[in-house]
């Protein structure tokens, strides 16, 4: 098993070559080497993914072998593929390495068990219909590009989940049976343990915000808000919604699974939520850039999102004052003030027509604003007053969803 | 090893230019015409760039084996003497997305390139094409270094370990998805409909979909779309996708839901006859063991569950006709339609999900009471009364038939037709006769319609004299133990003689039942038969007759144990000579 395990940390080893210039000096044998090695990790995946113990360490040996634990398990089982398109894309590999590399990609030996004859050429096609089928959407929501993105992003993150709750669920049994042995000691000794788990999964959650943090800085900003906007989407649209094609998704028919992964979603919203609202500056980039109907339908289903984008909104709305000349709200200060009266007005109707609960956290705080600017309920006076007034008569007859 | 042999090998005629052409002309298919025109041709595009294939591949490998000589050339140069444009070509089809979605196009493009890419390079030209190479197969399967957005995004999908293959498995069913909502939201409800969707966006989906309709991920947008009904009138489908749906329906390349599969029968009449001929033909070709494989063909097929609709089973029902027409009545025509009919009823018998329509709907131009009395099933009369509605279908065709109203031919026809979809009651018609005490006149008069119909000449009149006088004879045998063929002999010359047709189908029908069902027609049944065939051409017919025989006796249980086995026997035999 050791040599097992010695051979799984040398697959980021192997993915980094892959992607570098290394590959120059690469020949076929080299490359025929290459092929076998992804093949045999594929070959291990197999063997191990039923079998929860073995799974977990040698995804623990994985992780330890790289700075910045991106892979995990998973990615021992589409291992060929992973490398053949990584050096497909490498322009530093030789001729006659990337010829070997066409042929087994494309026409593979002998179908062996576990490798997907179909694969490549299904990729293609897939491309291809993905091309087709990008009529203009009219259906409301995020693109499915977006939606394609958030819903890897969000496999991965229950990986973590898992691996962790195993893990942890693995050291509080561990911990129990010490605990059983000494039945004895000292209260002391039990606080002390469990808080070191205590740090440890403060710790590990730290370590996951890290690799989020990483993980999106690789895509354009706006973009990441959009993957990270669809995701949170995603996770309130029910379980089952979302399964990796490849089943990595072990002991999820259960109904403890199910449940499980009822409370791993909401640690994975809560990793997002985290990333979202820990930077101010990226919390406010976030919330321009989505339209205000989709915050709202997030601000719905995420207490902790409500409160801030309120916050974050009357903050805004604090940059307003009113022209007596021009009858109307304009932005005092321009480079603080991020949104116009009208922008604003249609972001706090969004969330009165979202739903009752929302509708009353909303009207709540603009009154108790209202009432510290004097609570008068004239035009002009106060921008929260005026606020109040157009939701109150936008919002007669919302449809509480 | 001479390689100069080796280039003796004729290359087939490729029709490289035309293609070449074909792929300037539809760029990459942004027009609608474009579009229509790739879907009419991407079946035989494939099996062009197959052939390529194989052509290329051939040379490559005679190349390489030609390395001894001196001046050796890379296998890909001497493909590209042989098309110098090649190039061209597989660039342009890569960059269309209607081919590189169909069925298994950009398997066989992705192994051109492959052939074409050199492991040696020997100069800069060579270079350029590996490059250029690379770049296509990027293109084609990952990030693509003329689509910018594509390179961020993969990157961020390989950060989290996974690849293009995970990320476009989930943006097909993600628009997969998104399109079917829409569809489905916007159906005619018989209010109003918003109009959110054009006719013109319908049809282009309908395009789109044309080259990815064996794609599993597809199905519920197929099905989505085959019961699409927005407001027109008019077909807003496009018949390229009606066609090939149906095409790929009928090779078992896809599976459908039944309603989506009546859905397209309904509203494109080329699919329904397609379907409806393909089915002859499969049953054609299959070796006739027993009527219950053909009924399990049949079955499969959908048609007799889709039969349901009156206008289906119409149509369905006029194109058997010509078929019967065309074959000169042959046999195995019949059958199958026979099998079809009985089908269709237990379908529409067992249809309790809408409401029924009346049978007038299926059978408009013909008398109802006949109508009626032919759908009824045989196990839903005990048989103690199967002779008295025999007897009432005799009596109703004889007034109907002898009618002067029904003078045409074609009318004549139309009831012949229409009592011969369901054999059933003839079959039961010719064993009451010997079985039970019937009346032999009214059924006699049956079983002479159905052999012949026309009584210009008085043929049918003639028939019925001649088969009471058989009729009578064997009843006069049917009690004997001991039987040789030579007491036969009256009713065998009938059949062996060279006389009118229907007689000789008649006297055989009556025969065979005889032979099976007295005690003494067991023993020399295997002598009778073997004489009779041995000296006409009847084998097939006879074996025809025992087939639905059989079948009847398998599904209604008959007690009579050496009745089957002798059956069972006869046919064995038969089967050898047919």
């Amino acid at each position: 098993m050791e040599a097992v395990l010695g051979q799984v940390e040398q697959l980021p080893a192997l993915l980094a070559v892959s992607r570098s210039a290394l590959v120059r000096d690469w020949d076929s044998l080299t490359l025929d080497r290459a092929l076998e090695w992804a093949r045999y990790f594929q070959h291990l995946h197999e063997r191990f993914r039923a079998r929860p113990q073995l799974r977990e360490a040698l995804s623990r040996r994985l992780r330890r072998s790289q700075p910045c634990p991106l892979l995990g398990f998973p990615a021992l089982g589409r291992c060929p593929q992973l490398l053949g398109l990584a050096l497909l894309e490498n322009r530093a590999l030789p001729p006659a390495a990337c010829r070997r590399l066409l042929r087994s990609l494309l026409q593979p030996p002998g179908a062996g068990p576990g490798s997907d004859p179909r694969g490549l050429p299904l990729l293609a096609r897939r491309k291809a219909a993905a091309r087709l089928l990008a009529v203009p959407r009219r259906v409301p929501g995020p693109e499915p590009q977006l939606q394609a993105e958030a819903r890897l992003l969000l496999s991965r993150l229950r990986q973590e989940e898992q691996q962790d709750g195993e893990a942890a669920g693995q050291l509080r049994w561990r911990s129990g049976v010490q605990e059983e042995q000494r039945a004895g000691e000292a209260a002391g000794q039990q606080r002390r343990l469990s808080g070191v788990q205590e740090e440890q999964r403060a710790g590990e959650a730290a370590g996951q915000l890290r690799w989020l943090s990483g993980a999106l800085e690789l895509l354009p900003q706006p973009r990441a808000f959009g993957v990270v906007a669809a995701a949170l989407a995603l996770l309130k649209q029910g379980p089952g919604a979302e399964q990796v094609g490849d089943g990595d998704r072990d002991g999820s028919s259960s109904p403890e699974g199910y449940q499980e992964s009822a409370a791993g979603d909401g640690c994975t919203a809560g990793l997002l939520l985290s990333w979202l609202l820990g930077n101010q500056e990226r919390f406010s980039a976030f919330c321009l850039g989505l339209p205000g109907s989709h915050l709202a339908f997030l601000a719905g289903h995420y207490p902790q999102l409500s409160r801030s984008y309120l916050d974050l909104l009357t903050g805004w709305g604090r940059h307003l004052h009113y022209d007596p000349l021009q009858g109307r709200w304009v932005k005092s200060c321009l480079d603080k003030a991020e949104l116009s009266w009208e922008e604003l007005r249609e972001r706090f109707i969004c969330l009165c027509q979202r739903s009752r609960l929302l509708k009353e956290q909303t009207q709540a705080a603009l009154e108790l604003l209202r009432t510290q600017d004097g609570d008068f309920k004239v035009r002009g006076l106060s921008v929260w007053g005026d606020l109040l007034m157009e939701v109150g008569y936008k919002c007669v007859n919302t449809k509480a969803t | 090893m001479d390689c100069g042999m080796a280039q003796d090998t004729t290359v087939p005629k490729l029709n490289f230019e035309y293609w070449l052409d074909k792929a300037v002309e539809w760029g990459q298919a942004t027009t609608l015409e474009s579009q229509k025109d790739v879907c009419l041709h991407l079946p035989q595009l494939q099996e062009f760039l197959h052939q390529l294939y194989e052509t290329i591949k051939h040379l490559v490998l005679l190349d390489q084996r030609g390395k001894l000589e001196k001046q050796s050339q890379q296998g890909p140069t001497a493909a590209i003497q042989q098309f110098p444009l090649i190039g061209q070509l597989l660039g342009r089809l890569c960059w269309n997305p209607f081919v590189i979605g169909y069925d298994e196009s950009q398997k066989t493009l992705m192994w051109c390139l492959c052939c074409l890419y050199s492991s040696e390079p020997q100069n800069a030209v060579e270079l350029k094409a590996n490059s250029w190479i690379r770049s296509l197969l990027c293109h084609l399967l990952s990030s693509s270094k003329w689509e910018s957005n594509e390179a961020e995004t993969s990157t961020f999908i390989s950060a989290l370990g996974y690849t293009s293959a995970d990320y476009y498995c989930h943006l097909v069913k993600n628009m997969v998805v998104s399109l079917v909502t829409e569809l489905r939201e916007n159906q005619f409800n018989g209010l109003s409909i918003q109009e959110n969707i054009s006719a013109s966006r319908v049809n282009a989906i309908s395009i789109f979909c044309v080259p990815l309709i064996t794609l599993p991920d597809l199905t519920p947008l197929l099905e989505t779309l085959l019961l699409y009904h927005g407001g027109s009138s008019k077909e807003v489908l496009s018949s390229e996708f009606l066609e090939a749906v149906n095409e790929a329906f009928l090779k078992k390349k896809i599976s459908l839901p039944e309603s989506a599969v009546f859905s397209l029968w309904l509203r494109h009449l080329p699919s329904l006859e397609k379907a409806t001929l393909h089915l002859l033909d499969q049953v054609f070709s299959i070796q006739l063991n027993s009527l219950e494989e053909v009924a399990c063909v049949i079955k499969d097929s959908l048609l007799p569950q889709a039969a349901s609709h009156p206008a289906i089973f119409r149509i369905v029902n006029e194109i058997f006709k010509n078929a019967l027409m065309e074959t000169d009545g042959t046999s195995e025509v019949m059958t199958i339609i026979k099998v079809f009919t009985q089908l269709f009823l237990l379908a529409y018998q067992n249809e309790n999900k809408q409401p029924k329509f009346p049978l007038k709907a299926y059978f408009p131009y013909h008398h109802q009471p006949l109508v009626r009395s032919l759908v009824r099933r045989p196990f839903e009369l005990s048989t103690a009364y199967w002779s008295q509605h025999v007897k009432h279908i005799s009596d109703m065709l004889k007034a109907l038939v002898e009618d002067t109203n029904v003078s045409s031919l074609t009318d004549l026809f139309e009831i012949w037709f229409l009592v011969a979809c369901f054999g059933e009651w003839l079959d039961i018609a010719a064993e009451q006769l010997l079985k039970a005490a019937v009346e032999p006149d009214p059924v006699l008069w049956l079983l002479a319609f159905y052999y012949c119909p026309k009584n210009e000449n008085q043929q049918r009149t003639q028939t019925m004299v001649e088969a009471q006088a058989v009729y009578n004879h064997l009843m006069m045998l049917f009690s004997c133990a001991d039987l040789s063929l030579k007491d036969l002999e009256a009713a065998v010359r009938r059949v062996t003689g060279i006389e009118q047709c229907c007689n000789q189908r008649l006297t055989m029908h009556l025969l065979t039942n005889f032979l099976l069902f007295s005690s003494g027609g067991h023993k020399i049944a295997q002598e009778c038969i073997y004489h009779i065939t041995e000296i006409t051409d009847t084998s097939k017919e006879v074996y025809n007759l025992l087939i639905h025989t059989a079948y009847r006796l398998n599904h209604s249980g008959e007690e009579n144990q050496r009745t089957v086995k002798l059956m069972n026997e006869l046919l064995q035999k038969l089967k050898l000579k047919v």
